[in-house]
């Protein structure tokens, strides 16, 4: 008996001693993960962050465009099985926005996605030791001006809800800073990428950067987002400081500059912005408003092209398709010059420079096929006029909501039934509020 | 590992496969019947403390050689066990067994080595015997067939579809995003019982998320079938349930959802049978909702457009006229499939080889034509006793099965049946002319084109074998020990085709779609353990067991979406685009066991035992989880104070025990997503963020119980309380997205489940000739919340407007919430049954006819059913024009008046009362020819008969599959009814 237990303890402690050698740890057998990433990333790895980085802006933009044009009263959103275009955003039947629904849970937590991707980018390239110190000034300048935008961007929606900018570690994020604070952060956040792109050599390639896909191109582009960001603080010297740095040109091309891209490859987005003219269910059309305010002659008016048949919903009717984006591959900008035109007329007017002004207006009242301005030089005047070309010219790219918003007009927005209501802000999502 | 392993057990084999001889010196012979006198055929002789024994020949005969003191026990499943002394006995045996009406000398599973009488068990562990689970009304797959039969499960088919398809809920939900279904164990193998999706999701976006499959919450609404369904209901002996870890502790880290023991018939010692049987039947729907019957105003008002509405009525009238007004709902889903089922069946053996030969095929159609259901199987089992101290046993299985499942279920694109069914007007002109079909301008497809030319099948070869190794080591008077290695695969290879060819009328843009699935899964596990019994007196008795336990798991899927097909092709070559997805699982889990169960004068039983886990899937992989188990069990008729007349025997237990449940594979990393622009391949970080440090969920249980039979066993009776925490409960929590993510898995709190179970046995006629033996059993479970640790918010299903769950501190985990037509959010109702009772019964008349059935009365317990809504919403409810409500409008409008202020509308009671089974058999004795030894027939009726006042096809489904969202009822694959006609032969 004896030996018997004695040969049963070795037994089972040889076989326990195997046991715990087979240990496993399987992975994720399924895909690349962020842990493996941040350790030590080689450069192709950080490249394939900075692709992400770059086809992750474009995920839920359509949303944005709709969520900014719809309240801008610059479109309506028609759609069959989704109401909450014409009631929410509108303001129809008493409905308000609410902090739980995808017009702001997707787009929100979008942006938030390419920061965080920016944010491991930033990681993984401050920890990696297979890349050279200017190289890792190219990654950082990159993700620090895209995280920028994409701050900027949630910022646009919410306003004074404002947004959190220390988002680094997801389970202590930073606190809701004021609206005016965040704009300074993403500035200086700005500052810092351009900081890092003068020492940078970029070793990634960009799709949508056209000629600004290098260290100058990519600081010129940075200044042009720098140059936005200072007019919307009323930064107006900044604003034209930065101009110079950017790919600005009065007498350049209006749609030179940057641009989210799409394509039809396997795993590319479409452009899901576009909807093929005279569609019925599904469109997105012209509010009425584009048609009568704008100037007879304006090339512009075919951003908005008639249609065969009156659109209508919920009392709402268009006969007009937004026609902005003319393919399901059309780029969408993320800033071109002709805004950085209009960012040089508006800097100069608030510093009552008002000449150079003008001569900015007529660049782009020329290029659409208008008579120069013929109106008063005073600068209230000439605010309405440079807000009106804003109107025009970024139609449908995210803008006149805002740009009205900045100017305290959002009053002067057409309302189409009783009880719509224009919106100054959105709520923070609700998994924001716990 | 695995090889050195190998060694060490041929060492040890070797070692004691050389030892000893016994002496023996008396012979005894004798005959073994029951109480009618019939000869009880493969009943064990054994002798105590010791290896020897044999069985019964066909004449219920047996010759044994026995030491002279040998004490001899004589056991039948079925039967009290009886006792006799070698000593006090001479001559010719003549030995009559009673009948075990209670169960008490049932053999029930207690380790993972070990087994007790059920006199001494301290749990209340289920069985299901060959004749419940497959002998009144068998049912199409193995997983139907367990409904109604175990007692404390709430067990509900997600669908009626071909294939099966089942969610098994043991004593409550067990977890909320985790794994709610137990572990299935055949013959020591632990089998997989995933649900793998077809890919449906790419033509019904179900999931409005793009995926090809529609997988949430655990679940998933593609209402794939669960794999359990391949077995053969036919090749089981008997089913053993250990319902919660006071049971199952010693499975560890994947029994929280308890434990289905599964054993294959085996053959016996004698002449050889052989048995043939067929089957032939067929199915129907169990119930259509009927269609709405229009008239020229009711067809105009299907538009809100006056015009539209001119020109819909002037439809009707000219489909009328041409007596071309149709019940679709009948054409889709009345069709009747025809069923046939044949088994062969070989068993037999020597006193060294024992072996249980089966090949079965059945063929089954369906109730929507082009579906139904196929199944082959061979099976083998053999049992060899090397020598006398060496058995070894492998149970081979191998099973092809093939399910055409239709298009049902949840849709957002207007594509499935029932969903197409419910926008479309009687007076829709649907059908075909020369195979050509038109377009169903009432819907997004036309349910009569889609039923002739899709396809969605899924076709399964799978191996299952097990592996049983039994050495004595040491053997004395008072002590033998055993190594006992059990172990096992389970691999399959499952594929899905859904085609649609690009002629449906819903593939106008994608111009045929073929989603090809290919997966394969291999589960490997095995047990070792050393199982020593000490009996230092004959009132005495311990069994000590130890050993080790693996398994691994590893399953990867395929699925490939091809759409651009060139027509009449279905390869996913053979399309202009193609998308692909793989998707890989991989687990290992290990574990170390010590059990320690004493037996005092065989009244007192105490059990303790632990078990140490770890898995892969846990956060920290090295660490090993404790989960304890303790019981206790008096048999107070045993003992002197109470040796009276009245309790036959009267038993009290009670039994404790920890398991756990391990995190899904892949929580704890944060992966990224591939993407591409311009050419450029990305990577984004996706928007679930990994949990390193996420624990299993763990389990503590406590039951305790009595259980007595009074008037000489004829009546049985058990109570069972529970009370079971779970720890840590597994779920998807909604952190900030301005984190970068929007789910993470959490160990989001803790639930309790409590609940009582009420079994009572009886032999309510007994006489020469009539036998009525009746089981009843009565059982509820009550959850409640008892932590949540983060913010409360809707899960699945459709929000507040029609009915949702969510979880709630201090609510019962499964809660339906939703708008109360008083401007607020209000509980309307529970997943939870407030009671179920069902009831087994077997009346025998003169040996001969045997009528048996099963009764299944669920009481209370709500769904979200929007069937019915459906087709409201299209105008076309059967009762859509009644005016009983308060407003005085057709029902149909009220009813889409109370979206989105009041959805007790949706959230039904689905209580029913149901005779699941009911079957009546006759057995031929006078034969024609000697060479056939038994004939029986029979006939019987499946899900027959149902009372309920539920509003859909049926109370019992649930379409977004085994996750925790039970329940839910939109357009289903309906339930369907049998009927068949059974004969049977035995050589």
């Amino acid at each position: 008996m004896k030996k018997n237990i004695f040969i049963y303890t070795v037994f089972l402690l040889g076989l326990f001693s195997l046991l715990s050698s087979c240990k496993k740890d399987y992975g994720d057998l399924n895909s690349a993960t962020v842990e493996s990433f941040t350790a030590n990333a080689s450069a192709s790895e950080l490249n394939n962050l900075v692709s992400g980085t770059e086809s992750g802006m474009r995920n839920n933009l359509a949303l944005y465009l709709d969520d900014i044009g719809i309240i801008g009263r610059e479109m309506y959103h028609f759609s069959g099985s989704e109401p909450r275009y014409v009631t929410d955003l509108l303001g129809g039947g008493g409905a308000t926005l609410s902090n739980s629904n995808f017009y702001i849970t997707n787009p929100w937590a979008s942006r938030y996605t390419v920061v965080k991707n920016c944010n491991v980018l930033i990681e993984a390239a401050t920890n990696s030791t297979l890349i050279n110190a200017s190289q890792k000034s190219g990654y950082l300048g990159f993700a620090r001006t895209i995280k920028a935008y994409q701050l900027l961007m949630n910022l646009n929606l919410t306003y004074n809800d404002s947004i959190r900018i220390d988002v680094s570690d997801p389970n202590h994020l930073g606190p809701f800073v004021d609206y005016t604070d965040a704009l300074a952060a993403i500035s200086s956040l700005l500052d810092s990428a351009k900081n890092d792109l003068s020492t940078a050599t970029i070793s990634f390639t960009l799709a949508g950067f056209g000629s600004y896909g290098d260290a100058s191109g990519l600081t010129k582009f940075n200044r042009a987002l720098a140059a936005r960001v200072a007019v919307y603080q009323g930064n107006w010297t900044a604003a034209l400081s930065d101009l110079t740095q950017s790919f600005f040109n009065l007498t350049g091309n209006f749609n030179d500059g940057v641009f989210n891209v799409f394509g039809t490859g396997s795993g590319d987005q479409l452009n899901g912005f576009f909807i093929p003219q005279n569609q019925t269910g599904e469109v997105r059309v012209a509010h009425p408003s584009f048609e009568t305010d704008i100037e007879a002659g304006d090339d512009r008016i075919n951003k908005a092209s008639l249609r065969d048949a009156v659109a209508s919903l919920d009392g709402l009717s268009s006969d007009r398709d937004v026609w902005v984006y003319t393919s399901s591959t059309a780029p969408i900008p993320i800033i071109r010059n002709e805004e950085l035109i209009l960012i040089y007329a508006e800097a100069n007017i608030q510093n009552n420079d008002l000449p150079d002004a003008v001569t900015a207006i007529n660049k782009i009242r020329e290029g659409h096929n208008l008579a120069d301005y013929s109106g008063t030089f005073s600068q209230p005047a000439l605010t309405t006029e440079m807000l009106n070309q804003r109107r025009f010219s970024l139609y449908c790219e995210g803008h006149r909501w805002l740009d009205l918003r900045r100017y305290n007009l959002l009053s002067e927005l057409p309302l189409d039934r009783s009880g719509d209501q224009v919106w100054t802000e959105f709520p923070l999502p609700v998994s924001e509020q716990q | 590992m695995k090889k050195s392993l190998f060694y060490v057990t041929a060492l040890f084999l070797f070692l004691v496969a050389s030892q000893f001889a016994n002496a023996q010196n008396k012979t005894i012979v004798g005959k073994v019947t029951d109480a009618t006198g019939a000869p009880v055929i493969g009943a064990n002789i054994i002798v105590r403390q010791s290896t020897l024994g044999t069985t019964t020949d066909a004449e219920g005969e047996f010759r044994l050689s026995v030491p002279a003191n040998a004490i001899i026990t004589i056991s039948y499943s079925g039967f009290k066990s009886q006792i006799i002394k070698a000593e006090t006995f001479n001559g010719y045996l003549n030995l009559k067994l009673e009948e075990d009406v209670a169960h008490l000398d049932e053999i029930v599973v207690t380790g993972l080595a070990t087994s007790v009488k059920r006199r001494n068990l301290a749990n209340a562990v289920a069985t299901i015997s060959s004749k419940e689970l497959n002998g009144v009304a068998p049912a199409q797959t193995f997983d139907a067939a367990l409904e109604g039969k175990i007692p404390g499960a709430y067990i509900n088919a997600n669908t009626g579809a071909p294939g099966g398809g089942i969610s098994v809920k043991l004593r409550g939900v067990t977890s909320v995003y985790g794994n709610t279904q137990p572990l299935y164990v055949v013959d020591g193998v632990f089998v997989d019982n995933s649900s793998t999706s077809g890919g449906l999701n790419v033509v019904t976006s179900a999931l409005a998320n793009g995926a090809p499959t529609s997988n949430a919450n655990g679940g998933t609404q593609d209402n794939p079938s669960s794999r359990i369904a391949d077995l053969r209901a036919e090749d089981i002996e008997n089913v053993e349930i250990l319902k919660g870890a006071s049971a199952a502790a010693i499975y560890g880290s994947k029994a929280a959802g308890g434990v289905v023991l599964i054993t294959t018939k085996r053959g016996k010692e004698g002449r050889t049978k052989i048995s043939v049987s067929q089957d032939i039947g067929f199915i129907k729907v169990r119930k259509l909702l009927g269609v709405r019957q229009f008239n020229q105003a009711r067809a105009s008002s299907l538009s809100s457009d006056s015009a539209t509405g001119v020109l819909l009525g002037q439809e009707f009238l000219a489909a009328q006229s041409k007596g071309q007004i149709y019940d679709y709902e009948k054409e889709v889903f009345g069709n009747t499939g025809f069923a046939r089922n044949t088994l062969l069946s070989v068993s037999g053996g020597n006193n060294r080889t024992t072996f249980y030969f089966s090949a079965a095929t059945k063929d089954e159609g369906g109730i929507v034509k082009n579906t139904g259901y196929k199944n082959s199987s061979l099976r083998l089992n053999v049992d060899h006793h090397i020598n006398e101290n060496i058995k070894i046993g492998v149970y081979t299985n191998y099973i092809n099965s093939s399910a055409d499942r239709g298009l049902t279920g949840n849709d957002n694109a207007g594509v499935s049946l029932g969903i197409a069914l419910s926008s479309t007007p009687s007076f829709a002109q649907l059908h075909d002319s020369a195979g050509v079909f038109p377009n169903n301008p009432f819907a997004a497809s036309n349910p009569l084109q889609t039923i002739a030319l899709m396809t969605n099948n899924e076709t399964v070869n799978r191996f299952i074998t097990g592996l049983n190794i039994e050495a004595t080591l040491q053997k004395s008077k008072s002590s033998v020990t055993k190594l006992i290695g059990k172990g096992g695969f389970d691999f399959y290879n499952l594929q899905t085709s859904a085609i649609f060819p690009s002629i449906l009328q819903f593939q106008a843009i994608n111009k045929g779609t073929s989603v090809a699935g290919f997966t394969s899964n291999l589960n490997v596990n095995y047990i070792f353990s050393l199982v020593n019994t000490f009996s230092p007196s004959d009132k005495l008795t311990f069994t000590t067991s130890a050993g080790i336990t693996q398994e691994t798991g590893d399953y990867n899927n395929v699925l490939n979406v091809a759409t651009q097909l060139i027509s009449g092709q279905t390869n996913i070559n053979e399309g202009g685009a193609l998308n692909g997805t793989q998707t890989r699982i991989k687990y290992l889990n290990g574990g170390i066991f010590v059990q320690e169960e004493a037996n005092i004068n065989d009244a007192l039983t105490l059990t303790g035992g632990v078990r140490f886990d770890r898995s892969s899937n846990n956060g920290d992989v090295a660490k090993y989880y404790v989960y304890p188990k303790a019981g206790i069990s008096w048999n107070l008729t045993r003992m002197d104070f109470m040796k009276g007349d009245f309790f036959d025997n009267l038993k009290i237990r009670a039994a404790y025990g920890q398991a756990n449940n391990v995190p899904a594979y892949g929580s704890k990393f944060t992966a990224f997503n591939i993407s591409n622009i311009s050419g450029n391949s990305g990577l984004i970080v996706n928007q679930q963020q990994g949990q390193p440090d996420i624990k299993p969920e763990r389990q503590i249980e406590f039951e305790t119980g009595i259980d007595f039979s009074i008037l000489k066993g004829r009546l049985g009776f058990e109570f069972t309380y529970y009370h079971k925490d779970i720890y840590d409960f597994l779920m998807q929590s909604n952190p900030p997205s301005s984190s970068g993510f929007t789910s993470a898995w959490a160990n989001a709190g803790n639930l309790r489940n409590q609940g009582v179970e009420l079994g009572l046995n009886a032999r309510v006629v007994e006489n020469r000739s009539v036998v009525w033996n009746t089981g009843i059993n009565f059982w509820f479970n009550r959850s409640l919340v008892t932590k949540l640790t983060i913010p409360s918010v809707p899960q699945g299903s459709f929000g507040y407007v029609l009915g949702t769950f969510q979880i709630q501190q201090g609510k019962s985990a499964t809660q339906i919430l939703g708008l109360d037509g008083n401007g607020g959010v209000s509980r309307l109702g529970d997943a939870e049954p407030t009671f179920q009772v069902s009831s087994y019964n077997e009346i025998t008349f003169f040996n001969k006819l045997s009528l048996r059935f099963l009764l299944h009365w669920k009481q209370g317990g709500q769904n979200i059913n929007l069937t019915n809504l459906e087709n409201d919403f299209g105008g076309t409810s059967a009762d859509f024009d009644k005016v009983t409500n308060k407003l005085g409008v057709p029902d149909g409008i009220y009813r889409i008046m109370q979206v989105g202020t009041d959805a007790h509308e949706f959230v039904q009671t689905a209580s029913y009362l149901r005779v699941r089974e009911i079957g009546l058999y006759y057995s031929f004795t006078k034969l024609p020819v000697d060479y056939v030894k038994g004939i029986r027939i029979g006939v019987s009726l499946n899900n027959f008969i149902t009372i309920t006042k539920y509003r859909s096809y049926d109370p019992e489904v649930s379409n977004f599959g085994t996750g925790f969202s039970s329940g839910v009822d939109v357009d289903p694959y309906p339930a369907t009814k049998r009927a068949d006609f059974h004969i049977s032969l035995d050589f």
